[in-house]
């Protein structure tokens, strides 16, 4: 059932390209990306989930947000250059129970930080938005404590979970 | 040149308790998991600094900023850790590999450049009246390193497509790229 799909995206000119092509800027240079990408998404969220665990206590945690355009920016790279990667080798990770665990850690992640972002960024908005001082400090609850090592978590599986599609595998491509 | 990296690639040799441990099915890929984490961490915690030199969330003060710095050194601790896990089990995939001596140069890069950094623009920059605005020159420092850090991390991806194959009769220039 689902592998005339795979076969069909396998044959497809962008799967073909991507597995394919000698070009460095093709499989070689969309996995660099992806780790790039991963640099600043995990890094920058592991950064916010640190600070609220303590780290750099001097850093008014509401202002962290201006830091998330580039994470997401690393997150929309990733999104990207992971649906690319899938494209050229569709077989090799749908086929994979681990990569599904990764992209449920991915999600649990970004569901996480979606959940911090609205605790500690939302509520300050207002009173920067008006030019005034520095945001009341967020108040750093249990709770709050909690989903931050619940993101560094989450980030440290996805990364592990990435990491063994490379030996986990056991079917490459519909041929192989 | 060459012949400090023949000697390097023979004297590590690959045989050692560690590149026993490292050839078991788990050790490598664990070593890179967590050479991967290292990598996160290093941009979490330098690329952030950087980046608020830079003048990304201006309103923090910059020295509060720098107490990310530990979190980016554990990241490279890690890092130098795993990584001469792997130079001991394979050296000569890495010592005649040009990526990985790409990988080098923008690491060296990186350092020489922090380096700069504490020697210029500390003072000024983490003064007790220092401006939130970080001065030209630490901005400049702070671009070369997220783009050094970055080449580094493009150096350690492509190193698997720049595999070492035998030097017969290849030209070799300043580095070994085979394996002779």
């Amino acid at each position: 059932m689902i592998d005339p799909f795979l076969a069909w995206v396998e044959s497809t000119w962008l799967s073909q390209w991507v597995v394919g092509s000698p070009s460095m800027f093709a499989f070689p240079g969309i996995l660099t990306l992806h780790a790039i990408g991963m640099g600043f998404a995990v890094g920058i969220s592991a950064a916010i989930d640190l600070r609220i665990l303590g780290m750099a206590p001097g850093v008014p945690l509401g202002e962290l947000r201006r830091f998330l355009p580039i994470l997401w920016a690393g997150f929309w790279l990733n999104a990207v250059s992971g649906v690319l990667l899938l494209i050229g080798y569709p077989t090799k990770a749908l086929t994979n129970p681990v990569f599904y665990l990764k992209l449920t850690l991915i999600g649990a992640a970004m569901v996480l930080l979606v959940r911090i972002s609205r605790r500690v960024f939302d509520e300050n908005v207002a009173s920067t938005r008006s030019g005034g001082s520095l945001d009341p400090p967020a108040e750093i609850t249990s709770t709050l404590r909690k989903l931050a090592i619940a993101s560094l978590v989450c980030w440290t599986g996805a990364i592990t979970a990435g990491r063994l599609l490379a030996y986990t595998y056991h079917r490459l491509t519909q041929l192989h | 040149m060459h012949d400090f990296q023949v000697w390097l690639v023979t004297t590590i040799g690959g045989r050692s308790a560690i590149a026993d441990v490292m050839r078991t099915a788990w050790a490598w890929p664990l070593a890179e998991s967590l050479h991967f984490l290292g990598l996160c961490l290093l941009i979490g915690g330098v690329g952030s600094f950087d980046l608020r030199l830079l003048g990304i969330g201006r309103r923090i003060p910059i020295a509060a900023m720098h107490r990310f710095i530990p979190c980016g050194l554990l990241g490279f601790a890690i890092n130098i850790a795993t990584g001469t896990l792997f130079i001991l089990t394979e050296p000569d995939q890495y010592i005649y590999n040009p990526s990985f001596h790409f990988k080098l140069l923008f690491m060296t890069i990186g350092g020489l450049n922090a380096a700069t950094f504490y020697l210029t623009s500390y003072r000024r920059v983490f003064a007790p009246d220092a401006p939130l605005d970080a001065p030209r020159r630490a901005k400049v420092i702070a671009a070369i390193s997220l783009c050094a850090w970055i080449g580094v991390i493009t150096g350690g991806r492509l190193l698997t497509f720049y595999r070492p194959s035998a030097c017969e009769g290849k030209q070799i220039a300043l580095l070994l790229t085979c394996a002779p």
